[in-house]
């Protein structure tokens, strides 16, 4: 017994898991990811969990969302990691690809969270994310505040999809973060059906 | 033997119960997706009734004999305490594997993609192999823990997705074919598995009375009942596009700020699986060789690797030991055996164990 004891002691020494630790600023844990159009095409940037003010993102261009993950691991982030997304944010033009093709996809991956904050904005919110980590913190706040405010509006992942599925006539609102020297949010109303139509 | 210490039945079904629901519940959500909540239920309802039925027979047996089917085989010929034995051994590696892959396949794709299912396996099979080799009653202890933390795990996942509840007019609607409902009973006839392991450990308890199963699937259907609920109106259509959707139910989950029980419903499935694969040893072993016990543990624990491995290379082998129809023709053999024990069987001579854990 004490033989066994103190071969699991060593074992569990050994097997800590610390010979192959990662600091958090090189780990690949991806905590938003913004969607815009540049020349025509949609461009999926990636920007890693870190602990300063400067975002770490990756951009890529791609078709789709499952081609964007597919690209970004294979060419930049080798352990990208989805789990912890926290913020999806789509720039209104971007929004009707998005919608009927990505979110399809992300439902059926067991991997993302389905409670991620959603939301469209405009083309100068992204600019204005890329430049500094504080206008995601300001965003979850606006969209805290929005949901607040009116409970009716779709501000996660999970709640849009369902909303997308039940493809009700009249439509659901999502939240529309747009930047006007300050970032301002707004809601905006969806209606599945002409999306599906138009694209 | 550690084996033949009674156990209380009471405690060991109900947390037999809850384990089998967490982890029927982590296999694949296999109810139609045209049927309606209303609809739903009802084919739960026939789905246990028919799990109760399962428990008649060795409900009869320890009642007119007191004995269990393997008590009763092995005071047979040869030419019956054979096919009998070879029959529950197979049986319950069988519905140990069934229950085994789909964990393990879980556990890989969602946690550790990168670590092979076989090393997974093999460290969840050790563990199984020290609690089987202590016994049923040890595992009935166990019990005790699991049904609480199954309480509570439930308690938080349920309280958790309240406020994320939508009702809407064809909310109650009745909506479902007869297609659906043979379906939806299928997945609900998986807990009678338990009454199969009744059949062959009966004689080891002594407080196995008609109420407890009664009860016990009564407890079960409130918990699915709840469970399908939440899916229904709180996760929605989103959980018909996840292979898993009780883990959704349990990430959706939140209280203010605090959000996501999702590593409590893993410890729970975990620990489910762990416990039913364990007591799945121990019915082996009796079936096999009441004798050496650790010999005969370690013996089908490699039979249930090597059949693990052989399943996670060769897809056919895979596909039947995951196949609901099989298991289910499987368990209904298994558990209507003790009928043919009571026709043929030769009354106990044993004495009546009498003392309680």
């Amino acid at each position: 017994m004490r033989r066994l004891l103190c071969i699991v002691c060593s074992m569990a020494f050994l097997l800590t898991g610390c010979s192959h630790s990662r600091q958090i600023e090189s780990a690949a844990i991806i905590e938003n990811v913004t969607v815009d159009r540049q020349d025509g095409g949609l461009v999926y940037t990636f920007y890693r969990l870190t602990s300063g003010d400067d975002p770490w993102g990756i951009a890529v261009s791609a078709k789709n969302f499952e081609e964007a993950c597919r690209l970004a691991s294979e060419e930049y982030i080798p352990n990208l990691s989805l789990s912890k997304l926290e913020l999806l944010l789509i720039s209104e033009d971007a929004a009707e690809t998005v919608m009927t093709t990505d979110l399809p996809y992300i439902s059926t991956q067991p991997f993302f969270s389905p409670v991620a904050y959603l939301t469209l904005c405009d083309d100068r919110t992204v600019d204005a994310f890329r430049k500094t980590n504080r206008t995601q913190r300001l965003i979850e706040q606006q969209l805290i505040l929005l949901k607040n405010h009116n409970p009716s509006v779709s501000i996660d992942y999970l709640s849009v999809f369902n909303h997308l599925a039940a493809d009700r006539a009249e439509g659901f609102l999502v939240p529309f973060i747009y930047s006007d020297k300050e970032l301002k949010i707004a809601e905006y109303r969806l209606h599945a059906k002409k999306m599906t139509e138009n694209h | 033997m550690s084996a033949e210490t009674p156990f209380s039945s009471k405690r060991f079904l109900l947390a037999l119960m809850l384990a089998a629901c967490s982890v029927i519940l982590l296999q694949n959500h296999s109810l139609s997706e045209n049927s309606s909540f209303l609809f739903e239920l009802a084919s739960m309802a026939a789905g246990l009734a028919l799990c109760f039925l399962c428990f008649v027979p060795t409900l009869l047996l320890r009642k007119l004999r007191n004995a269990d089917i393997l008590q009763l085989s092995a005071r047979s010929p040869a030419v019956v305490k054979l096919p009998v034995a070879v029959f529950y051994a197979g049986y319950f590696v069988y519905t140990a594997l069934y229950f085994l892959i789909p964990y393990t396949d879980m556990f890989h794709a969602k946690y550790y993609p990168g670590v092979s299912p076989c090393l997974i396996t093999v460290v969840l099979l050790g563990c199984c192999v020290y609690a089987a080799v202590k016994g049923v009653n040890v595992i009935t202890r166990f019990g005790i823990f699991l049904f609480l933390f199954a309480m509570l795990t439930n308690i938080l996942m349920f309280g958790g997705n309240l406020t994320a509840l939508e009702l809407t007019a064809d909310s109650l609607s009745w909506q479902g074919s007869t297609d659906d409902f043979w379906q939806n009973t299928r997945y609900f006839l998986t807990p009678a598995f338990i009454a199969a392991v009744f059949a062959c450990l009966n004689a080891e308890t002594n407080n196995f009375r008609l109420r407890q199963p009664v009860c016990a699937l009564l407890f079960t259907g409130l918990k699915y009942a709840a469970v399908l609920f939440f899916i229904r109106f709180a996760v929605g259509a989103y959980a018909g596009r996840q292979e898993y959707p009780t883990f959704v139910l349990s990430r959706t989950a939140h209280f203010d700020r605090f959000a996501g029980v999702e590593s409590f419903y893993l410890a729970l499935a975990t620990m489910s699986v762990f416990m039913i694969v364990s007591l799945l040893l121990c019915c082996v072993t009796k079936a096999a060789d009441r004798e050496k016990n650790l010999k005969t543990v370690v013996l089908f624990t490699l039979i249930l690797l090597a059949m693990y491995t052989v399943s996670a290379y060769v897809n056919s082998v895979k596909e039947i030991l995951t196949n609901q129809n099989v298991f289910i023709i499987f368990t209904g053999i298994a558990s209507l055996l003790p009928l043919a024990g009571l026709i043929g069987g030769r009354k106990s001579n044993a004495p009546t164990l009498v003392h309680s854990m």
